[in-house]
Formats: structure tokens, sequence, C-alpha cells
């Protein structure tokens, strides 16, 4: 840019000194050597000042742009600015957009990371009781003294309280993940049958405990763009809660449509429902259904599902009948 | 915080003996990014409620303040400017413009506030939307259903803060709806925009935060 306005003024210069060279040379009429004169000097004066004059303008207007934007940083909107055709306004009214923006992502992250820390303060003081208890009865177990029915009854417990802490530990790293950075996405022209195969593979010990039939629907040539890791535990998670919440001989079927913009995973389960008034509600962070409190979970494998498809520019959609089943559609975009 | 509240919002047209109440005193607020439908019957007021909300029409009485900003007070420049600026249409009809390309048609309001379209974003809602092989063909060279996604497109271009679809997923099949609201609460998201919607469909209703039902131009029922 610089370069520029020097190449600009010295053209001016050497123009104006050309023109100053051939009215000395070329015209002998004084009258008229005094005309071009006075014309050549008034061109190059007009320059001067018109340099001047839209160089101030530029400065107001980057000056007016600057306490604008000081102004909107202190939260004071612009009124007299709003909806005109100029072009400050159209900067202006751009900033406020996207201060208002970054002002919500601002305040979630701000409570994301108080529901964690809070979360995460709870877990940690439930940690306490199942090691002093494992604690203490690990003492009682070294007393030389006891019966060996009493031992076995102790061992008993330990185990209990070690499946407790388990849980514990798992639900901590799975709260970790909440954290954006560690979900780091690699998505990939992947097939999804695999994606499903690791999915389904983790979850068919749980589902034979309870005699839950796995039924997979899925063309192998089916290939959409995203991470497959990351996705086989978001839909690890739904399948997780099929499990959890089908009574025993149940069935979960797994389906695979291609749509016209998005690649729909359908999961049907016959289990217990959601009641139409929570649905929504299902994946919030830390919700539980009320009828369902003496099941295990903490109400974050839903959220992080719903939170690892979003990440994919996809989305979850529910249906569901209570009493019946519920059916979640898990849609991933085929182009990402 | 509300980006839209209406104020005993009022309008009726003709005179006394042949008095047609479109919309008899409806006071609601919306917050921001929230995405909210609206349900009811034809005939109900639905329309004339987005129209009046996004200064299309002008209410008989009541008024309207969108963020920040009463629309009585302005002008007919000033209220063209706003609208572009601020508000993303989907029409029922698409109203797309029949002599333009498809992408044309999407870049226009961008370009009618005499800025340059952000292409990368473009490309990336087009892509979504299935539109790329079909964005240099003209409006009538394509079914109806990629006439309302390149109208939704052209909704999401300007990135703006409020968005108003009437019916935008009346002329798609189940699937496709689904898609389009997904791809419209995804949008909405990460842009924080604030969704208003009119629907007949009680599944898409469902994806809402918030539905309002409005029956013979009242509020009758606003369910979080």
């Amino acid at each position: 840019m610089k370069i520029i306005k020097y190449i600009l003024f010295f053209a001016n210069i050497f123009l104006l000194t050309c023109g100053g060279i051939f009215i000395l040379k070329e015209v002998n009429n004084a009258a008229m050597k005094l005309l071009l004169t006075f014309i050549i000097l008034s061109l190059g004066l007009v320059n001067l000042c018109s340099y001047f004059y839209f160089r101030r303008r530029f400065i107001n207007f980057s000056d007016d742009i600057c306490n604008y934007t000081q102004n909107i940083m202190n939260g004071v909107s612009i009124q007299s600015l709003q909806n005109k055709e100029t072009l400050t306004s159209k900067i202006i009214m751009e900033l406020e957009k996207m201060n208002s923006i970054v002002k919500f992502k601002f305040d979630e992250n701000k409570k994301e990371k108080k529901e964690i820390q809070e979360m995460v303060s709870e877990i940690t003081h439930q940690i306490k009781t199942p090691v002093s208890n494992i604690k203490m009865y690990c003492g009682m177990l070294s007393d030389e003294d006891i019966i060996q029915e009493q031992s076995v009854q102790f061992v008993d417990v330990i185990k209990k309280q070690l499946v407790k802490l388990e849980f514990l530990l798992d639900t901590l790293i799975k709260s970790s993940r909440l954290e954006t950075d560690m979900i780091n996405l690699e998505p990939a022209d992947n097939r999804i049958i695999e994606t499903l195969a690791v999915a389904v593979n983790d979850i068919i010990h749980k589902a034979g405990h309870k005699n839950i039939e796995i039924s997979v629907d899925c063309r192998s040539s089916i290939r959409v763009y995203h991470d497959m890791k990351w996705t086989a535990e978001a839909i690890g998670n739904i399948l997780d809660n099929a499990v959890k919440y089908t009574p025993e001989n149940g069935k979960i079927h797994i389906s695979v449509n291609t749509g016209e913009m998005y690649t729909e995973i359908k999961i049907r389960d016959t289990g217990k429902g959601i009641e139409t008034a929570h649905i929504n509600d299902i994946f919030k962070r830390f919700y539980r259904e009320k009828s369902v409190s003496k099941i295990e979970g903490l109400g974050l494998g839903l959220y992080l599902a719903r939170h690892i498809i979003t990440l994919q520019k996809g989305y979850i959609s529910v249906h569901s009948v209570q009493g019946k089943g519920s059916c979640f559609s898990v849609c991933l975009p085929n182009r990402f | 915080m509300n980006i839209l509240c209406a104020n005993n919002v009022k309008k009726y047209y003709g005179t006394e003996p042949v008095l047609v109440k479109a919309l008899d005193g409806v006071t609601l607020e919306i917050e921001q990014g929230s995405f909210t439908a609206i349900v009811g019957t034809s005939g109900s007021g639905k329309s004339t409620l987005l129209n009046m909300l996004g200064g299309l029409d002008n209410p008989t009485s009541g008024s309207i303040v969108v963020d920040g900003q009463e629309l009585n007070g302005m002008g007919r420049n000033e209220l063209t400017i706003f609208r572009r600026r601020k508000i993303g249409f989907i029409f029922q009809n698409y109203n797309l413009i029949p002599n333009l390309s498809i992408y044309d048609n999407i870049v226009l309001p961008v370009e009618l506030d005499g800025r340059k379209a952000d292409d990368k974003y473009i490309t990336s809602i087009v892509k979504t939307l299935g539109l790329e092989d079909k964005l240099y063909r003209k409006p009538n060279k394509l079914s109806g259903g990629q006439q309302q996604r390149a109208a939704i497109a052209r909704a999401l271009a300007t990135k703006p803060a409020i968005i108003l679809a009437d019916e935008p997923t009346g002329n798609l099949d189940s699937h496709t709806s689904q898609e389009v609201i997904g791809l419209l609460q995804a949008t909405s998201k990460s842009f924080h925009q604030t969704v208003v919607m009119i629907t007949h469909d009680n599944e898409i209703a469902q994806l809402a935060d918030r539905t309002i039902r409005i029956e013979d131009g009242r509020i009758a029922e606003s369910r979080w």
C-alpha cells in the first residue's frame, strides 16, 4: 500500500512537470501560457486536496468504527446507526451480531464448566465412601481371629464396593470427554457397518445377560464421512441405554437408510419407552427420569452421544411410545 | 433475553359487518436462540403472525419489538434494511426469482446489502442441502423439494439473527423434512439464531423447544 502511495505521488509530480515543460517550450502566447500554467497548478492543488480530504474521511471512518466497537464491547447498542444504508451501519450491525454470538458462546462455556466442576467434585466425593469401606474391611480381614464365614462375607462386600468404584471411575472418564478438546474428530470416508460392529461388540455381552436380541440391517456398501471411534462411542451409548431400559428377552434392531442429505441409523428397542413430556430432556446433561432412579447411571451417555453427533454436523431425533419402546435416529450428513 | 416481543397485536381486515379478525390480541415473547414451532389449523392466523414478526405486514394495533427495535416506528426503507440484515424468511411458496440461477438466488440477500457472499459458508450449506449440482439451474427446472431447500439456503445465507419459516417442510417427504429441520437446528445452534417455524406436522413440532398453538387469532396454548 505504501509503495502505491509513493508511486501515485511521484506520477503526479512527473505529470505536472511534463505539463510545465510543455507549456514553457511549445506555447508562445503569453496569456495562453499564464492560463495553462494556472490550470496545471490548480489541477495539482485539487489532487493534493482530494488526497488529504479522503485521507481525513478514511481516518474519521475508522475512528468511528473504533469508537462504536468500544461501545459494543461495553454492551451499548448504537440505535442511531441501525438499518441505515451506510457502510458504518453495515459494519456496526455485523459487529453487534458477532458480539451477541460470542457472548452467547462465552456464557454457554461458563455454564458448562461450572456443571462439569460440580459433577467432578460430586463424583470424587462419592469415591471416598467405597475406598474407606474397602480399607475398613481389608483391616478386618487381616485380623487373625475371624472365622471363615465372616471372611467370605467381607470379601463379598469388598467386591461390591469395587464394582461401585469402577462405575464411578467410568463416569469420571466419560465426563472428562465432555471437555470439547478431548473429542478430537478425525472424520474419514468409512463404512458405516464397521462403526456399527464396534459399537455392537461392546454391548453384546451386556445384552446377552438379559437375553436381548440385537439385529443389524445395513448394506455393507454404505459409506459416510464420519469419525469411526467417536461415532461408535455415541451409538454405543445409545445402545447401552437401550439395553438398560429394555426388559429381558427384548429386541433391539438397528437399521441404516441413506437419504438425500443425511444417512440415518435407526436404533429401535422394545423397552419401556420415554414419556412424551420428557422426550426433549433425555439429551440434557445429568437428566435422569424419576422412574429409573434405581438403574445405575448419571445421565451423561445420551448427552455425550448428541454432542459427538452434533460436532459432526448431524443430529439425533427420538420417537417413543411409552410401554412399547423407543426409536433413536442418528443422522449423519452424507457430505461433511 | 427476548429477541421477539409481540404486545397485544391485532390485525383486522374489512369493516364492521364483515370484519375479519386474523389476529385478535396476541402477546408473546420469544427467547434468543430458541427454536419455536407455531401450530394451528389453516386460517387460524399463523402466517399473519409470522409476517408481523418479520415486519412484512403492519398490525392494526399493538406493538412488535424485534431485537430491541420497535417495528412500528420504522420507515419503509429502514424496515427493508432491517429485514435484510436481521431476518431470514423461508416462504411457503419459496418465492425464488425465476430468472436467476439457484446460486444467484441464494446469494441475492447478501449482494442486495452490497456485500460479498461468504463463499465457504455458502458452499457448506449448499452441500448439506444437497444442491451443489443444481446451482446453475433455474428454479423452474427443480423439483418442489429442491426449490424449498434452495429457499432455505437463501434464508441462511446472511446468517440472520432470526429465521422465520412458514411451513419450511410443507413440500418435503417426512424423511427429508426431518433432515431439513435437523439442518435448521444445527445452523441455529452454531450462529445462535432464533428460529420460529410454522408447521402442520406434529412430529416436527415435537423437535422444537417450544410449541405455540394458535386458534382463531389467539394463542390457545404455549408449551415448553
